[in-house]
């Protein structure tokens, strides 16, 4: 009997799962239908497929907005805060610490240093990165990104094996941060006015800069590290007890770094390459569907980022083009406005120690 | 280095305790023997097969471990956690079958933590978190348990419960459990054998029982205000021979008016000869319940409690 009520209650939680996910599916549908729809040129919601589809009867001037302007752009949105929720969400469990996320570890730091070594420093290194950089596209962008975000996260890593308490890790992101910072600044003192003109257009952070054409490499850049993502459940849920118990269940915790890493620092790299270095998705989504979902299982969480790290992206995106004007806003100043409170309560909410991930 | 020429052994379904005073390196040995840490010489078997020779999976399907700090998993089910005890047996992608859930659900039941297998573990006491950690480990389906403090967060029925279900594993289902305490009462309770850490990292094992008669127990464990006692198997003060006490009276009133005043640091002998005056106390029943009597150089005084009696004599008889 009691056997048959646990099934049941199993069943009847799967259930609710399920139907959250439908709902947040919906929810996804509605923001991307908005943000085609919204702008500086509004579209009426009923015309939106047929714009897409470049149907006959509908504005040329609509058409070219969403084909070449709105639709590249959502994709890139959906890309982004799929990449940056699934590394926050790792990073989170492998450092066992919430508030964990590539911006505040300072590991878009590292990336914005590739970055700028890759778009300033042909300058200082005598061109070897500027070749590089026009001959093989983006594609040395986000190669030096990668490097440079996954530079960063292993010295983390580093120190963290050393330091157990997450606000000296934070603290330790944070210099790590700064020091990039400060060899960025050094990178743009030495640069021509048109490179630091570059550089910083890219730092502001944005999704609308990416064409079709780029998101043929970070489409499948992307995808891949997500795949990687989906054979970590199982490592990433034996992590949640500690590496010390995840070795004594059998987890060979050395390569499930690597594997983290790997994933994480792609992922990282790749969107800070092309959009930027965009804060606070990463830390945030995490947090949202554990409360969502009420659990910590990798199983539920990694799909339940992937759509909310969606939603939030393309939200956060529609917001940024304050719908009825002609302004836009950075689209970290979004993020940070609706983040850095988020990332207050979460540090408020803590009652059990540092390292609780309880809902 | 921790401790050098080790030669020990468990067989299967022994409950062993390892006790030693803080600083010895029992953790360090328990991690060296479940391999968390390398073995700097020397090598451990398990079913005389090199233990360096399994694999980690091999391992774990053997050897089960709970270790002392209290894991924070988050928003997690008792069950959801004991099944992560199957990781040695699912795939990749951890997909659990009937006989996985049937194995979870045993390992439950021997923790006697069925019926919250489905709260969810932030919301447990501590006691009752390790429990379902010990379940966790149980669902590895292991030969060996191997613990390392399980019982230090906890408070004392929850560190007796403990104790017994470790004593009740080895003796119901077979299993072999090492397990570091630091509650050395209980471990000469409920211990087939102990395994005696010395400061100097030296191991003695034996049956509880032998140690403490060879005076084992009180070479590792006597320090300056603590000492062994062989008589009762516990620790206690050491007097600081401030003075004798005569005691008078009988039953329970007399075995706590003699422990009050072992605290206040007197021997309590019943005949005395020496130099210094004894602190005569007495204690009887009279009319209205207990009371006590000391005597003093011009008559005696009377109390109703050994907390009145207690502030008198520290406050110089």
């Amino acid at each position: 009997m009691g056997k048959i009520n646990q099934q049941m209650d199993q069943q009847g939680k799967s259930t609710g799962r399920l139907w959250i996910f439908g709902l947040l599916l919906l929810v996804l549908l509605l923001v991307v239908a908005l943000n085609l729809s919204l702008g500086s040129v509004s579209i009426p919601l009923k015309d939106i497929i047929g714009t897409i589809l470049g149907s006959p009867g509908i504005k040329d001037s609509w058409v070219y907005i969403v084909q070449s302007y709105r639709l590249p752009k959502i994709i890139t949105a959906i890309l982004a805060g799929i990449s940056l929720s699934a590394s926050g969400l790792q990073m989170q469990t492998m450092f066992r610490n919430p508030l964990a996320d590539p911006f505040i570890l300072g590991i878009n730091s590292g990336a914005s240093l590739g970055v700028a070594v890759a778009i300033m420093g042909s300058t200082m290194v005598g061109g070897m990165f500027l070749p590089a950089v026009s001959s093989m596209g983006e594609l040395g962008i986000v190669v030096a990104a990668s490097i440079g975000s996954g530079i960063v996260m292993a010295l983390i890593l580093l120190a963290g094996r050393m330091v157990k308490s997450s606000t000296t890790l934070l603290i330790l992101g944070l210099m790590f941060g700064t020091a990039t910072g400060a060899l960025v600044s050094l990178l743009i003192y030495f640069s021509s006015p048109e490179k630091v003109k570059a550089y910083s257009v890219w730092s502001y952070g944005a999704f609308n800069g990416v064409t079709w054409q780029q998101l043929k490499v970070m489409a499948p850049v992307i995808v891949f590290a997500i795949g990687i993502l989906f054979f970590l459940p199982k490592g990433l849920n034996a992590m949640l007890l500690g590496e010390d118990y995840a070795k004594t269940m059998g987890l060979n915790t050395r390569r499930m770094r690597v594997m983290i890493l790997l994933s994480a620092s792609i992922l990282t790299g790749t969107v800070t390459a092309f959009c930027g270095p965009i804060g606070f998705i990463g830390v945030a989504v995490p947090h949202i569907a554990r409360n969502l979902f009420k659990t910590s299982n990798h199983k539920i969480l990694i799909p339940a980022v992937i759509v909310i790290g969606a939603i939030v992206a393309v939200a956060a995106d529609l917001v940024a083009q304050l719908p009825g004007s002609q302004l836009v806003l950075p689209i970290n100043v979004v993020t940070s406005l609706f983040g850095a409170p988020f990332v207050l309560w979460v540090v408020l909410k803590q009652k059990r120690g540092a390292t609780s991930f309880n809902v | 280095m921790i401790s050098s020429d080790l030669n020990i052994e468990l067989q299967q379904g022994e409950f062993v305790c390892l006790v030693g005073p803080n600083g010895a390196g029992k953790s360090t040995l328990l991690r060296t023997l479940t391999g968390l840490l390398p073995v700097l010489a020397g090598e451990i078997f398990l079913d005389d097969k090199p233990i360096s020779r399994f694999s980690r999976k091999e391992l774990a399907q053997r050897l089960g471990v709970v270790l002392t700090t209290p894991v924070e998993v988050g928003a997690m089910t008792v069950r959801e956690l004991v099944s992560m005890g199957r990781f040695p047996y699912t795939g990749l992608f951890d997909r659990m079958c009937d006989h996985d859930w049937r194995v979870v659900d045993e390992a439950l039941d021997m923790v006697s933590a069925k019926r919250f297998g489905d709260r969810m573990v932030h919301k447990l006491s501590d006691g009752e978190r390790q429990r379902v950690m010990i379940a966790r480990a149980l669902a590895q389906e292991p030969q060996v348990l191997v613990l390392d403090e399980p019982t230090a967060y906890l408070d004392l029925p929850g560190r007796v419960a403990v104790m017994s279900l470790l004593h009740e594993l080895a003796r119901d289902h077979g299993k072999t459990i090492l397990t570091s305490t630091h509650d050395l009462d209980q471990a000469l309770r409920s211990a087939d054998k102990l395994w005696v850490m010395a400061p100097n990292g030296k191991v003695t094992c034996g049956a509880p029982e032998d140690l403490a008669l060879s005076g084992e127990f009180q070479r590792v464990f006597d320090g300056e205000r603590v000492r062994f006692d062989a008589v009762q198997g516990l620790f206690a003060l050491k007097e600081e021979n401030e003075g004798v006490a005569l005691l008078e009276g009988e039953g329970e009133a007399r075995l706590w008016t003699e422990r009050a005043l072992k605290r206040l640091g007197y021997r309590v002998d019943l005949d005395y000869q020496g130099q210094k005056e004894p602190l005569r106390v007495a204690v009887f029943s009279g009319e209205d319940g207990l009371q006590w009597l000391i005597a003093t150089e011009d008559g005696h005084e009377v109390f109703t409690s050994i907390g009145e009696m207690s502030e008198y004599i520290k406050n110089g008889a």
